[in-house]
């Protein structure tokens, strides 16, 4: 008997000890994994700030080969720091599952060792009735208790929540509803605005008419007659039309994407054939001196084009039918004007905007936000700098003039504005700030009751603003994404599209509305362009869409070899997409695909063509070519 | 069943469909074809669990429930039940790391019930039928040993501290809100509020958030010296399950044989379920009593239209988790502000293009479900309330002691008090 | 003692009643569910085209690092020199350095095919499943990269917690013997 109490007295220490033991440990094991979890909390792989902030300014500084070691290590630092973290838990994890497991096993061994026989309880025996008692006044208590608080949390939250939602859902379906049928919102808005729907149809049939009907000079002559009908029919409605793009703007190729950047010409006689390995119909080809992804616009006998590295950056005047360069503007010595170029990506390069002209200047704007503003000879008249864009592509956006006032679309991911220089000194005449994200879209100007608005796109949404006085006209949140196309406008339907958001077909006006959408063909690179009736969307990856423009149909597709960059113009009743190898594709604005012609250029290019009577302007790569009978 | 299979690989062939369109449009530099004589490496793509193996989960759950039961019973073996659970905490806990679990399980039953276009997988509902049909013969067998959060706490008990019984009985009362709540965000689809807070899954998978192990590593603190604070206070299975065992039809009793009445065992139970003697004299005198359990069945339905009504006013709140009305409350304060970055879930939203109007009256009709699910939740917090109320007013005759067959779980520790033996009988 | 019997009998009666109600009410629900049965186990996994590489599956997921992995068709890779997925949109230089690696853990090995082909390889152990790549390659590139739920790692939670989280309703379950989502993947 005393024997075995004694063993098991030895047996109870040595269990105390393995508890202490176990205990000590896992209380160690406890703090250090928690001190460890605590740690790793903090560390969050994909936002390294230190790191992000050194490779920015490595990007400023290219060639600064310490500042590339340290990020190095920084960044091996952190990585070993996070897995080595994860593991370290781990491991804790299980040493410590190993030490409680023990000091349970001890604990519950000793436990047993000193358990005692049962005894019968001492102390006053149970009350039922006084248990009951007190339970009863317990749980009503908390009952009472539960109740009100429920009740003032409810009150104090109450906000109709159900009703809300269901106006809203009311609201929201009205509106679509009003839309889709066409037929009631027509009768609705024109009770309201009476005037708008005629004076939009009138302009965009004009603008229709116009490539469709003229494929010889002499039939000009009836795009006067109807150009007339127009002026004579606009003042019997009561609100005008602004006349925008001008007659003299129409006549010439004043902007990237033509006049008011819409991706309508309307010059006659294009070609159709060509070839550029043979030489056929290629008049001429002058190498540009600097790089550049900007397309040529023409005015008179000029054509004009920029182009740029990091250190200069120039205007290029080139006489149209020799295709000599007449002069060399350079933009230098700007005040403000930074020391260093800002780091662009290889495809969107130092120029990748477009210059525009009103016939008596050339305004250009750099990836530095250098803008440059010379005569027709050349001959600097201003130049300012608007600040260096902080984009990661480059600046890309390019210029469009209404009157005297030049049109900057500025979206950058420190400001985001759109603003109006004067042509004449370079003041700034107005600036709207937005809340939008970078947006390489470039504005597109057209006339409406309102006068000249110049419309934008960016992610999150596409706005419209006065192109006199820059106030916000409309907007709608629509769209995401990097946004590269710019808008196409016709019959007061703005079509908006970006890779990764939709395509949508907003009703323009104080309350815009999204008459469809389509997320089947989206365009990261190339703007759309509308008829009257069509909506064509060419992609980069080679797919061109057309749609019905007012009710979103798709009535063909058609897929090409290659993608486009450049986008297409509507143009002598047809249209010209020039993809990336250099391939024309010439095709009709009709609801099947027809297809004209596909003349090869022979050079891989990214630009949109420029158009005059009888001619083509295409830059593709260091090359001017203008092609012609 | 079939209909089910047909839909969804109607639907998958329709997904491979799109995205292959998809993927063609969007292959913008075609694959090379390489000269070098270069291999192109497998596409890993780990298959997933095999499917017998949730067979063999479920065969080890009738095999642990019966063997568990065989042991509480038949050998009154609470050693037994020790390795029973044991071998549940590592199975179905560190093992199968908790998923799914019968507590769990009651809201993929709900949500099959109340949503028709979710399926519910074999294994979940084996997981939430076996144990109950088990404890309907067998009282709380599952919750002894095979549950792995039972076992986990019941292991781990070192010295079980007696909770005073009022106090006891009012904590018992939260489960039922917890059942109800997880029931109502189960069929309104909004989330699974049982396995989000579950305090031990964490420590099963060595894995969770900061505070989830916190919660954990006081259950099981607190657990050291409370007997199974999660079953008692908190399980929603275990509601259901003490319903079910109240009337099952083999529960243990304490003693194999007749009741000696020699009072050892009265505070055997580490969970206060043992009930002890109730004689005429220690009952009320029967006026009193009668005249408060007549107030008392008058209030009843007082109480449950009381609670309806609070919820129902409750309802708003309730609805805000779900994320759904979330996303449109977001979006239409968004309309009104217009200001400030729009969240992923209204970016992604946004780009779904899904109609606004859709959403809209999803969640209006959304929240007139929980209006009426605020009714139902409060009435019944209501009914459990009044019942508790009433049951505290009313005397049950008994002469041994016996556990409450709802509040044990069988465990099997008192076993070891009752002085009468199985073996005495026998000889008798 | 003869009291009290009846009394025991009337309670017996009634839990028999009792008990059979919830015989009967646990068939019917058994019964009720029959046709919503699929007896085939389900897997969570999220569908790529609805994913908008937020980020969430790599900080809400059970797991640490998350189950969530970018899974890597090479049968759509183009095998870029410059890849979306695998550079800093602004690199100047196409080389490994950490500089110019968009991958937060590096879990992207580069590797020389032939002129002017690279082979990217993902590292499971490293991925965290944040997405970066995905969106690179995706926004530049043939989207080759995707974002999927690894079963190797997935607990099959019963609540998936990062399909609780994903803005874009992304996650769905889907049968156990077709776990995965992606595109342009050609069984061998």
């Amino acid at each position: 008997m005393n024997n075995n109490s004694t063993t098991d007295n030895g047996r109870l220490r040595l269990w105390r000890g393995v508890a202490l033991v176990a205990g000590v440990f896992s209380l160690v094991i406890c703090s250090l994994v928690i001190a460890n979890y605590i740690q790793l909390q903090r560390l969050d792989p994909v936002n390294t700030e230190v790191i992000n902030s050194l490779v920015e300014r490595l990007s400023d500084h290219p060639n600064d080969n310490e500042l590339r070691t340290e990020i190095r290590e920084l960044d091996l630092l952190a990585r070993k720091a996070y897995f080595t973290n994860q593991w370290q838990i781990r491991f804790g994890g299980y040493l410590l599952l190993m030490g409680i497991a023990i000091l349970m096993i001890a604990l519950q061994m000793i436990r047993m060792g000193s358990k005692t026989d049962p005894e019968v309880p001492a102390g006053k025996p149970f009350n039922v009735l006084r248990y009951q008692q007190k339970t009863r006044r317990w749980v009503a208590i908390s009952g009472i208790w539960l109740v009100l608080v429920t009740l003032a949390i409810a009150v104090v939250t109450h906000q109709e929540m159900e009703n809300k939602f269901a106006k809203a859902a009311i609201a929201s379906n009205a509106k679509s509803n009003m839309v889709i049928p066409g037929e009631k919102s027509s009768v609705s808005e024109e009770t309201e605005q009476p005037q708008e729907v005629p004076a939009a149809d009138a302009e965009v049939k004009v603008v229709e008419k116009k490539p469709e009907v003229s494929k010889a000079t002499k039939e000009k002559e009836e795009n006067n007659i109807i150009e007339e009908k127009k002026a004579v029919s606009k003042p019997v409605i009561s609100k005008k039309v602004f006349d925008y793009p001008t007659k003299a703007m129409k006549v010439n190729y004043p902007s990237f994407r033509g006049p008011g950047g819409n991706g309508i010409a309307y010059q006659n006689n294009i070609p159709t054939q060509w070839d550029g390995a043979s030489g056929k119909n290629i008049l001429w080809k002058t190498s540009i001196p600097l790089h550049g992804y900007n397309s040529p616009v023409i005015w008179g006998d000029k054509v004009f084009l920029s182009g740029a590295d990091a250190n200069n950056r120039e205007i290029y005047c080139f006489n149209r039918k020799t295709g000599k360069v007449v002069w060399t503007a350079k933009a230098d010595n700007i005040t403000d004007s930074p020391a260093k170029a800002p780091g662009v990506t290889d495809d969107t390069g130092h120029a990748a905007a477009s210059v525009t002209t009103d016939g008596k200047r050339v305004c250009a704007i750099f990836s530095n936000g250098d803008v440059l503003a010379v005569d027709m000879k050349g001959k600097r008249v201003w130049a300012r700098n608007l600040g260096v864009p902080s984009n990661h592509y480059g600046h890309s956006s390019s210029l469009v003039m209404v009157e005297d006032k030049l049109i900057v679309q500025y979206d950058h991911r420190k400001s985001a504005q759109v603003m109006a220089l004067a042509v004449q000194t370079g003041e700034t005449l107005w600036k709207t700030e937005r809340k939008v994200k970078i947006s390489w879209a470039s504005p597109v100007v057209v006339g409406t009751t309102e006068g000249a608005e110049v419309l934008l796109s960016a992610d999150p949404f596409i706005a419209s603003y006065n192109a006199s006085t820059g106030e916000e006209l409309w907007k709608l949140d629509c769209m995401s994404g990097e946004v590269g196309p710019s808008v196409a406008y016709a019959d007061g339907i703005v079509f908006a599209l970006n890779e990764y958001a939709s395509l949508v077909a907003i009703k323009a006006g104080p309350e815009p509305e999204i008459l469809w959408e389509a997320e089947d063909y989206l365009s990261d690179v190339p703007s759309p362009v509308a008829t009257e009736k069509y909506l064509f969307v060419a992609t980069s990856y080679g797919l061109v869409v057309c749609y019905d423009a007012k009710t979103g149909e798709q009535y063909w597709e058609k897929e090409f070899d290659k993608g486009f960059y450049a986008s297409p113009v509507l143009v002598d009743g047809k249209i010209y997409l020039l993809d990336r190898d250099g391939i024309m594709h010439i095709f009709k604005p009709d609801n099947k695909f027809v297809a004209v012609s596909d003349p090869s250029l022979g050079e891989k290019s990214v630009c949109t063509p420029a158009f005059s009577d009888g001619h083509i302007y295409i830059r593709a790569g260091k090359n001017l070519y203008c092609i012609g009978k | 069943m079939k209909k089910w299979l047909t839909l969804i690989t109607l639907f998958i062939a329709m997904c491979l469909q799109g995205v292959e369109v998809g993927a063609q449009q969007q292959q913008r530099f075609p694959k090379p074809e390489f000269e070098s004589g270069y291999t192109q490496p497998v596409t890993t793509v780990p298959a997933a669990r095999a499917d017998f193996l949730a067979y063999l989960d479920i065969l080890i759950l009738i095999g642990a429930l019966a063997l568990i039961s065989w042991l509480i019973l038949k050998k009154r073996s609470r050693r037994g039940v020790t390795w029973v659970s044991v071998f549940s905490l590592l199975y179905f806990g560190f093992f199968r790391q908790g998923c799914v679990c019968s507590v769990g399980s009651l809201q993929n039953i709900t949500l099959a019930l109340f949503r028709p276009e979710y399926s519910i997988p074999l294994s979940a509902l084996a997981f939430f039928v076996i144990p109950v049909v088990f404890t309907l013969f067998f009282g709380r067998t599952f919750c002894a040993g095979v549950c792995p959060f039972g076992a986990l706490q019941d292991l781990i008990l070192l010295r079980p501290l007696l909770l005073k019984k009022w106090l006891q009985k009012l904590l018992g009362l939260i489960p039922f809100l917890y059942l109800g709540l997880a029931i109502l965000y189960a069929a309104t689809a909004t989330d699974f509020i049982i396995c989000r807070y579950d305090p031990f899954i964490g420590i099963f998978r060595f894995d969770a958030t900061f505070t989830m192990f916190i919660i954990g590593g006081i259950f099981l603190f607190v657990s050291l010296f409370v007997a199974r604070p999660y079953c008692r206070f908190l399980c929603p299975y275990g509601v259901l399950l003490s319903w079910v065992s109240r009337v099952s039809k083999y529960h243990l009793t304490i003693s194999p044989a007749s009741c000696t009445q020699c009072r050892l065992c009265e505070n055997a139970c580490p969970v206060g379920a043992i009930q002890k003697p109730m004689t005429e004299k220690n009952m009320e005198s029967r006026p009193t009593a009668v005249k408060r359990f007549m107030l008392l069945s008058f209030v009843l339905p007082a109480m449950v239209v009381l609670g309806g009504w609070t919820g129902a006013n409750f309802h708003e709140r309730l609805s805000a988790v779900n994320p759904k009305v979330q996303l449109a409350h977001e979006l239409l304060a968004g309309k009104d502000n217009n200001s400030g970055e729009a969240s992923d879930e209204v970016t992604a939203f946004r780009s779904s293009g899904k109609p606004v109007e859709e959403l809209y009256s999803e969640a209006a009709g959304l929240v007139r479900e929980f209006y009426w699910g605020g009714w139902i939740l409060g009435g019944f917090i209501g009914l459990v309330f009044g019942l508790t109320l009433t049951g505290l007013s009313v005397f049950r005759y008994r002469e041994e002691y016996s556990p409450h067959k709802g509040e044990c779980v069988s465990c099997a520790r008192c076993l070891a008090y009752c002085p009468v033996s199985v073996k005495d009988i026998k000889n008798r | 003692m003869d009291h009290s019997g009846k009394k025991t009998n009337r309670r017996e009666f009634i839990n028999k009643c009792y008990r059979y109600s919830v015989a009967v009410g646990v068939t019917g629900l058994v019964g009720g569910l029959t046709n919503k049965i699929v007896a085939k186990d389900t897997v969570w996994q999220l569908d790529p085209t609805k994913c908008t590489q937020c980020g969430k599956c790599a900080t809400n997921c059970v797991m640490t690092p998350s189950a969530i992995k970018c899974i890597h068709v090479y049968d759509m890779c183009g095998y870029c020199d410059l890849c979306g997925g695998y550079f800093r949109p602004n690199s100047k230089e196409l080389t490994t350095g950490a500089e110019n690696q968009l991958c937060p853990t590096g879990a992207i090995k580069r590797k020389y095919v032939e002129d002017p082909f690279f082979q990217y390889e993902i590292d499971e152990e490293l991925c965290i499943g944040c997405g970066i790549c995905v969106k690179g390659c995706g926004a530049f590139g043939n989207g080759s990269l995707q974002l999927q739920v690894n079963h190797d790692l997935c607990k099959n939670c019963n609540q998936c917690t990062v399909a609780t989280a994903c803005p874009s309703n992304a996650f769905t379950r889907v049968p156990a013997d077709e776990p995965y989502l992606f595109t342009g993947y050609k069984k061998q």
